[in-house]
């Protein structure tokens, strides 16, 4: 009997890290003011969920998920999908929302703003003129 | 037996007087001036003053702390958060959620300001999907914000370099501050900045300036004395590089011809008026009339 084990053992470990063969790379913050976990790893997908500023999204490495470089495999409480790297964070951010709570909780945003707001992020074409 | 009672009881007293009672030596304990010595001795004295000093900055960070909770933003910060709160609030109007063709702008753009010496400056460019918006630039906090319709590109058929020049035009005329000068209200020099501990923000500051953006961009444009200067800039930006000052006036040409024969676009010399004049000042020695 024991050496029935034996020879099961490996078959075990095999299938425990083809189960788990994805890792966490790390925990970084969303610094857009608003944004949005996509379905795939286009600009325009649809969202999984609104995230906002400052909130922390586990990076997930995958085999089974491959991306183009400048997205980034997240997850965020349940979903699990993309998010931009350049507005991926490893130390907290300094928030519009954060900065001025009172100012900006006045608003009242309701959740078409929300999700607007999130949107624009991701249709934006975004550059820096370099140091001369 | 008198004289000898008195005797007891004054000796009894004078006992009394000399010897402290329990309550006075623990007083006395509780007294930091007689250890005082000992104290300073132990430096326990320093380390108590270094406490206080301790707590005395502690309450003060967070005093600032929570006043900072109650503070109106700073005007760049106030015009990026309005600038894309009026992004936000016209959404469906603009129609800048879709997907956008690729014009290579993401690099264009920018080696284009490089080359003209435009160093360290941040932009966001936004297509949108509507011929009603065609063109202009929104302050952000610390960058530019450009806007650009589709549907103008393409009944254009403008090429990247086009593109650039057209959004370097707004770029100009943003940092010539004639947005900003044409939407800013008394509320905003104000307020900005200023705290409004014990009160409610007064959201009205932000609804007149989404008013003010919205009457700006749709209906009141530019002057032609604004469109003078911020022509005359472009051409100076240009001369040395003849190759972008002449895809410039010929982009100019293009516009001038388009408006004039398209009635989608007959605002549009109104709010930037006008081709035609543009291409007069880009003559030699052209003043504004």
């Amino acid at each position: 009997m024991s050496m029935l084990w034996l020879l099961l053992l490996p078959a075990v470990a095999f299938a425990e890290t083809v189960a788990t063969d994805e890792k966490v790379v790390g925990v970084f913050y969303y610094a857009p003011m608003f944004g949005h976990v996509h379905q795939h790893a286009v600009r325009t997908s649809p969202s999984l969920t609104t995230i906002q500023c400052s909130h922390p999204v586990k990076v997930v490495e995958s085999s089974k998920v491959s991306a183009v470089p400048e997205w980034a495999y997240v997850q965020v409480a349940d979903h699990r999908g993309f998010v931009l790297r350049e507005f991926l964070m490893d130390k907290r951010p300094e928030c519009f929302q954060g900065k001025y709570p009172k100012f900006f909780d006045a608003f009242n945003l309701d959740l078409s703003d929300l999700y607007y707001w999130g949107r624009l992020g991701d249709q934006y074409i975004q550059g820096e003129t370099r140091v001369k | 037996m008198k004289w000898i009672l008195l005797a007891i009881i004054l000796s009894a007293q004078a006992w009394a007087q000399t010897e402290k009672l329990q309550e006075e030596k623990e007083l006395e304990v509780v007294d930091f001036t007689s250890i005082k010595k000992v104290l300073q001795q132990d430096g326990l004295d320093e380390a108590a003053k270094k406490k206080e000093t301790e707590v005395k900055i502690l309450k003060r960070v967070q005093g600032k702390v929570e006043a900072q909770r109650y503070l109106y933003p700073t005007e760049p910060e106030l015009y990026g958060f309005v600038s894309e709160y009026w992004l936000v609030k016209n959404a469906q109007l603009l129609s800048w959620d879709f997907q956008k063709p690729d014009y290579g702008l993401e690099g264009n753009f920018g080696a284009t300001m490089e080359g003209l010496g435009f160093y360290q400056k941040r932009y966001k460019i936004l297509l949108v999907n509507t011929p009603s918006l065609v063109r202009t630039a929104l302050p952000g906090n610390g960058e530019v914000i450009l806007l650009l319709s589709v549907p103008f590109i393409r009944s254009l058929d403008l090429s990247k370099l086009e593109i650039s020049l057209l959004l370097l035009e707004d770029f100009v005329r943003l940092e010539q501050g004639y947005f900003k000068k044409a939407v800013a209200t008394e509320k905003l020099s104000k307020l900005a900045g200023a705290s409004f501990q014990g009160a409610k923000p007064d959201v009205g500051l932000v609804e007149e300036l989404l008013r003010n953006y919205s009457r700006q961009i749709t209906e009141r444009g530019y002057s032609f004395q604004q469109q003078f200067e911020v022509t005359k800039k472009m051409d100076a930006y240009l001369k040395s590089n003849p190759e972008l000052w002449n895809a410039y006036y010929r982009l100019l040409v293009k516009i001038d011809r388009f408006v004039k024969s398209n009635a989608q676009y007959k605002d549009y010399v109104k709010l930037y008026p006008s081709p035609e004049m543009q291409l007069k000042w880009l003559g030699p020695d052209e003043k504004v009339h």
